[in-house]
């Protein structure tokens, strides 16, 4: 083993910072629906990358600019989670089948990308590929901060909403008893109807900013989920900060991990920190 | 005010309440006593929307509710505090409490409500910001009836609020619910603590395997000798 370079090793830091923003930001709509929905929607995934081809397709072929690509693209999502909540509430989905139907969905969702967009490899080219500028020989892209601020900004709004509105404390009530949230007036299956929206919503955002830094290829969604269950599940379910913070946590050691031994090294450390985490947390569930 | 016609609860096939006719007049405490496995949570919680009538009908001051949707039945003047309290033990005091009053309506009254709850039950005013898990069975006790006043009911349904409390607190308790009761909302009672809930309420109803099998009025359903001799092991 040999040391790295300080300047090396702050780089790849910084880069373990912004890619653990990606994980928090994949991660936070995943951890609110599994935690106050009682869903672990796998189908989140497919939604990241239908929304990243779909940037894709309407900056390289329709001309936009990303950042419409963030306003058009979220609503859309918010409306497909609506329909989703309503089918498995419509069917009596159990929580347990609602893994087995969404990863039914993601499987889906791939050979839909296939069909449309082939296997081959996407890379989104626009003016912000190269917009990045140095502090102290560090190279910091715009894109990746972009990222990494808007998950930030993302997981604080809904941290406050959760904290401080009465929709967002209804939502907690209703997760932890939902008759008695319903003998107050809450009504779950509207709020579930808006919470299943938001959470497809930020799978739109994950993926547009996806698409802008990462190569685009179907294959790859199911690569993520390992990854991204583990900072949802580090950050504690239902939590707004939590995935981004564990997802950060992630990023930095597998950064280094990478650094000091070699880059296959970086999924151990995801998944040691989880098991760890697992194995000594002490109580919650 | 509550007019609970012929109605009929079951979980899956198996009634668990049989044609049971309550009413509660405007202003009035009406207590139901019984046996552990009478039927008294599954007739409050009905009352409350929290189980489905399978026959029969429930009117809240001329209004059929027995049809509406779960979450209507707090719009409709119902409130309840349910048995073993199942306040939203992660969430702190006060937004237990805000939650209670999360309809528009009495969202509007909010902070008077608030202060009566507070003047109703002293403690509460100090444990606002704990976590309501983290308060005694007592104080619990109180939370959950504070979240039941702040939605403003017309009615107020409370399913064992002496349960698992010291005799102490009991007393307290039950001061506390006449007092809400003397300041006009109309209250219906459940209880096993047979001879404080008689003492307290106007007229009774003993419910067993089910059925109503007597009713009257309070103080004379106590002295009879049915009431004394299986409820309070007198001869
Ligand atoms: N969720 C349920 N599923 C099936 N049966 C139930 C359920 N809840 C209650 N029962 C049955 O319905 C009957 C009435 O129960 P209920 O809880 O209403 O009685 P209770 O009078 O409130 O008793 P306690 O004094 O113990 O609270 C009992 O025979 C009980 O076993
Ligand atoms: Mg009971």
């Amino acid at each position: 083993m040999t040391l790295p370079s300080l300047n090396l090793l702050a780089q790849s830091i910084l880069s373990g910072i912004f890619l653990g923003g990606m994980y928090g930001l994949i991660g936070l709509g995943l951890g609110l629906s599994w935690g106050l929905l009682r869903q672990i929607n796998l189908a989140h995934f497919g939604y990241v990358f239908l929304s990243g081809y779909l940037c894709y397709q309407m900056t390289q072929y329709w001309g936009m600019d990303p950042l419409l690509a963030l306003l058009i693209l979220p609503p859309i999502f918010f409306g497909i989670g609506v329909v989703q909540q309503w089918a498995l509430a419509r069917f009596r989905i159990t929580p347990f089948n609602s893994l087995l139907v969404t990863f039914g969905l993601t499987v889906m969702i791939e050979s839909l990308i296939q069909w449309i967009w082939t296997a081959d490899f996407r890379k989104m080219q626009t003016h912000y590929n190269e917009l990045k500028f140095s502090v102290g020989g560090i190279f910091v892209p715009i894109p990746e901060l972009f990222t990494l601020l808007l998950a930030v900004g993302l997981a604080f709004a809904i941290w406050a909403a959760m904290r401080f509105t009465d929709l967002g404390k209804a939502m907690r009530a209703m997760a932890e008893d939902a008759p008695i949230a319903a003998a107050f007036g809450i009504n779950e299956r509207g709020l579930s109807l808006l919470l299943s929206g938001l959470c497809v919503a930020l799978a739109a955002v994950a993926g547009i900013c996806f698409a802008v830094i990462f190569t685009l290829t179907p294959t790859q969604i199911f690569s993520w989920v390992g990854v991204v269950f583990a900072a949802v599940m580090l950050g504690g379910l239902g939590s707004a900060l939590g995935p981004l913070v564990a997802g950060i946590i992630i990023g930095v050691s597998e950064a280094i991990a990478m650094v000091l031994f070699a880059p296959s090294w970086a999924p151990i450390v995801s998944f040691s920190l989880l098991i760890m985490m697992l194995l000594f947390r002490p109580g919650r569930a | 005010m509550l007019e609970v016609r012929d109605l009929r609860v079951g979980y899956g096939a198996a009634p668990a309440l049989w044609d049971v006719n309550i009413n509660v007049a405007g202003g009035e405490l009406v207590c139901v006593v019984g046996p552990n496995g009478a039927g008294k949570t599954t007739l409050i919680n009905a009352l409350a929307g929290l189980n489905r009538a399978t026959s029969g009908s429930i009117r809240l001051g001329g209004q059929d509710i027995t049809r509406l949707a779960s979450h209507l039945f707090c719009q409709a003047g119902i409130a309840i505090v349910p048995e073993s309290r199942r306040l939203f033990t992660s969430m702190t005091v006060m937004e237990n409490l805000e939650l209670g009053s999360f309809l528009p309506g009495p969202r509007s009254h909010r902070a008077r409500t608030l202060e009566q709850v507070c003047t109703l039950f002293p403690p509460v005013r100090e444990k606002l910001n704990m976590p309501a898990g983290s308060l005694s069975g007592g104080q619990q006790q109180m939370v959950a009836i504070g979240r039941a006043l702040m939605a403003q009911p017309k009615l107020l349904l409370l399913d064992e609020p002496s349960l698992g409390l010291a005799p102490s607190i009991v007393m307290d308790m039950f001061d506390a619910i006449r007092r809400i009761n003397a300041d006009g909302l109309s209250v219906l009672l459940v209880e096993q603590n047979v001879s404080m809930a008689m003492n307290l309420a106007s007229r009774a109803y003993v419910l067993e395997e089910g059925r109503i099998v007597m009713e009257g009025d309070a103080k004379d359903l106590l002295q009879s000798p049915e009431v004394q001799k299986a409820y309070l092991g007198l001869d």
